[in-house]
């Protein structure tokens, strides 16, 4: 086949609504969508923590994060597995090859980015925001609240950029989801081991998915940085 | 007649300079005060002190006969002291959000909130931009925009700082009304500035801070 026919057959694919095709990516969205919504509450509040106080031990923890957000996935997946696996200490959750086991690897993935990006963007909101609110009455905590709000276009900036990571990566989903049809086969498994088999028209449709939906992701990122940043 | 705010031996240093060093000072009632000094004389710090933004390293303060010694004291005292910046912010939201934003902190209903928002915004002039978000303000719109915000909430002292920095002529003017607008005979208004048009607002006690010493 060749290059021309495959594209052509990727479109026929993504076109005719091919279940099985249309099934993998909606693992991708499945799997990422609750990663990032177990990820954030606690990702988010870290970031705050790290921004707005200051106790022993905060450097590092911030070191600690920055360095994650290097992490390669294969090790998450490797850490994840021998977690997982039947001897490991979370065995009797029998997770591994399971769609949980891909939600809390990339839940684990997007965790540095959320509390790295939210830190940042806590630390870029003008110190007068809390002292006005405070001046105005507000208490400690919702001097804090309004100071979380004001950083709200940079934070959804922050989900979205884990989003993405998390709907790219290949390496963790691979390890610990097993590409499983019909199961946690997702979008980048699935490219993987189409291509290794010869089938291209497969990959090419889910590779322009994916490429869709970063693109997506980007104009959401665009649109809400143009928001926090036009003040 | 007993001031709402009087301070005594107040110090301030920032490293080997000591900036502020007030042997009395008494605010009262149905007063506007001008605070007049130059650039970097501590006009800032000390209204910052005032609202327990920032501490001193000594001093005795009284609000309404009441000591707040501490800047926690002090900050306690908000909303009835309230500070406005020298850039005052507001936050990303809206005009009628930002002035209704300590009406929804004291836990007002929402109705009632939005009538008060209403008459400030018609107070202020600025009922055209009810809905616009700060970044579309200019300066003065902005400037008046963060005193309806106090305004609606009565403070008994109202700490402005440079209201009138980098306005133009007209924007300087409207905020110059309004802020002669905003006394009456219960609430205190202190004015920092070096801004010789404030010098307009009638009655306005002047005050002159010079070398740490305020001149009265
Ligand atoms: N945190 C700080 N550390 C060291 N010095 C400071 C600090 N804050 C202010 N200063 C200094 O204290 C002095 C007084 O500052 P302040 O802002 O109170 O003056 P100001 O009278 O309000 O001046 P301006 O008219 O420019 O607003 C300045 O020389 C300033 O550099
Ligand atoms: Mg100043």
């Amino acid at each position: 086949m060749t290059l021309s026919e495959a594209t052509h057959q990727a479109f026929v694919l993504l076109l005719g609504g091919d279940p099985k095709l249309w099934g993998i990516i909606w693992v991708s969205i499945r799997v990422s969508t609750l990663a990032l919504i177990s990820a954030v509450p606690l990702a988010v509040l870290s970031g705050f923590v790290l921004a707005t106080f200051t106790f022993p031990g905060r450097r590092a923890l911030v070191v600690i994060l920055q360095t994650l957000l290097a992490l390669p996935t294969v090790i998450v997946g490797l850490v994840l597995y021998m977690v997982l696996s039947r001897q490991g200490p979370l065995g009797e959750w029998h997770w591994l090859f399971t769609q949980e086991a891909m939600i809390l690897g990339q839940a684990v993935l997007a965790f540095p980015i959320l509390a790295a990006m939210t830190l940042s963007a806590v630390q870029g909101v003008d110190k007068r925001a809390a002292e006005t609110a405070k001046t105005l009455g507000a208490s400690r905590l919702q001097a804090m609240w309004t100071v979380l709000l004001e950083a709200r276009f940079a934070v959804l900036v922050a989900i979205a950029t884990g989003f993405g990571r998390v709907l790219s990566e290949i390496g963790c989903a691979m390890m610990v989801g097993g590409n499983i049809a019909g199961v946690t086969r997702n979008i980048t498994t699935a490219i993987a081991l189409e291509t290794s088999k010869g089938e291209f028209a497969q990959g090419i449709a889910l590779g322009a998915v994916l490429v869709v939906l970063a693109l997506a992701v980007n104009f959401a990122m665009n649109f809400f940085q143009g928001k926090g940043l036009t003040r | 007649m007993k001031p709402i705010f009087a301070l005594q031996n107040l110090r301030k240093s920032h490293g080997e300079r000591l900036l502020l060093n007030i042997d009395k000072l008494e605010l009262q009632r149905g007063n506007t005060y001008l605070l007049l000094g130059e650039n970097g004389v501590g006009k800032t710090t000390l209204l910052r002190i005032m609202a327990g933004l920032e501490a001193a390293d000594g001093g005795q303060f009284q609000f309404d006969g009441q000591f707040v010694n501490s800047d926690t004291e002090r900050a306690a005292l908000a909303p009835n002291l309230i500070y406005v910046h020298q850039h005052s912010y507001l936050f990303y939201t809206n005009v009628a959000e930002n002035i209704g934003y300590g009406l929804k902190l004291r836990g007002i209903p929402k109705t009632e909130r939005e009538a008060l928002v209403a008459a400030e915004l018609v107070w202020a002039g600025i009922t055209h931009l009810r809905d616009v978000p700060p970044n579309q303000l200019s300066g003065g719109e902005k400037q008046r925009v963060a005193m309806a915000r106090a305004r609606v909430l009565k403070p008994e002292l109202l700490l402005l700082d440079e209201p009138t920095a980098n306005l133009d002529d007209a924007a300087r003017e409207q905020v110059v009304e309004l802020i002669a607008h905003m006394r009456d005979a219960n609430n205190c208004v202190i004015i920092a500035t070096h801004d010789k048009e404030l010098a307009e607002i009638p009655d306005a006690v002047k005050l002159k801070l010079e070398e740490g010493r305020v001149q009265g």
